[in-house]
C-alpha cells in the first residue's frame, strides 16, 4: 500500500514540476517582451498556473532583474512547495523550483 | 506474508524505476524548454539595419553566439541535472543560422522558408537510480530545436 501510494504521490509531484516548469519558460518569454516584472507577467503567470491546477497565491515569483533593456537578460524563478503524504510511512513537503531566461526586447 | 516479503523488493525496484523515469522526462522538458528560448531569443535579435533598409526580416549576424550563450544560460539553471558543465554542453551544440530564406539544412535536410536558427544538441544528464539498477547511469537527451521570425 505506501508503495502504490508512493508512485501515485510522487508521479503527481512530477506532473506539477513539470506543469510549473512550463508556465515559468511561458512567464520568462513574456517578461522579455514586457521588459521586466509587471502586473501583467504576474496575471499571466497566475493564468498560466491556475490553468495547470497550481494555486499561484502559494508560488513565490522572483523576477530578476526587475526592470531590463534591449538585449538584457531576465530571469524568472518560481518556487512553491508540494505536500507528499506515503501512509504508515511520511508525510513531507517537497521543494518545487523553476527557472528560465529570456532576453529583453524593449528598446528604452 | 511470504508474498509480502518476496513482492516487496521488485516493487521498491519498480518504484525506484518509475521516479527516474518521472525525473528523466522533467529534466528532457528542460532541456528542450532550454533549446527553445535560445533559439527564440536568437531569433528576435533582428537585423535592424536591413529592416529599415528594405523592411524584410534577417537575422543578426551575432544570432549563432547569442543562442549559444542562450543556451549555456538555460542550461546552467538545470546544472545539477547534468552530467557535464553547461558551458561544455553548449560548446559542443551543432548551431545554425540561415539568415535568408528560402535555406536547407544541412543537418536534417529541412527547407526554411524564412530566417531560421537552429539547434542540435546531445545532452547527457544523471540518472543514479538506473545506475543502481545496472542500466546506464548517464542518458543522452537529442533536442533538436527551430525558430524562425513571423
Amino acid at each position: 500500500m505506501p508503495l502504490l501510494f508512493s508512485i501515485l504521490e510522487f508521479g503527481s509531484a512530477l506532473e506539477r514540476w513539470l506543469a510549473q516548469d512550463a508556465a515559468t519558460v511561458q512567464a520568462a518569454r513574456y517578461a522579455g517582451e514586457l521588459g521586466g516584472d509587471a502586473p501583467e507577467l504576474r496575471r499571466f503567470l497566475g493564468d498560466q498556473l491556475r490553468s495547470a491546477g497550481i494555486d499561484p497565491d502559494r508560488v513565490s515569483v522572483d523576477v530578476a532583474p526587475s526592470r531590463v533593456g534591449w538585449r538584457e537578460p531576465i530571469q524568472v524563478s518560481v518556487s512553491s512547495a508540494y505536500p507528499v503524504s506515503i501512509p504508515f510511512l511520511f508525510s513531507t513537503t517537497l521543494p518545487l523550483r523553476s527557472s528560465a531566461i529570456s532576453r529583453g526586447e524593449v528598446n528604452r | 506474508m511470504v508474498t509480502t516479503l518476496v513482492l516487496a523488493p521488485l516493487l521498491l525496484v519498480a518504484l525506484a524505476g518509475v521516479l527516474q523515469l518521472g525525473a528523466l522526462r522533467a529534466a528532457a522538458a528542460r532541456v528542450r524548454a532550454a533549446a527553445d528560448l535560445a533559439t527564440l531569443v536568437a531569433v528576435n535579435d533582428q537585423d535592424d539595419a536591413e529592416l529599415a533598409r528594405s523592411g524584410s526580416l534577417r537575422l543578426s549576424a551575432d544570432a549563432v553566439d547569442v543562442a549559444r550563450e542562450y543556451f549555456a544560460r538555460e542550461l546552467e539553471l538545470s546544472s545539477s541535472l547534468l552530467d557535464s558543465s553547461a558551458a561544455e554542453i553548449a560548446a559542443a551544440a551543432d548551431l545554425a543560422a540561415y539568415p535568408t530564406a528560402p535555406a536547407y539544412d544541412t543537418r536534417t535536410g529541412a527547407r526554411y522558408d524564412r530566417p531560421t536558427v537552429r539547434i542540435s544538441a546531445s545532452v547527457p544528464v544523471r540518472t543514479p537510480i538506473f545506475g543502481a539498477l545496472v542500466l546506464r547511469p548517464v542518458t543522452t537527451i537529442e533536442v533538436l530545436s527551430v525558430s524562425s521570425p513571423r
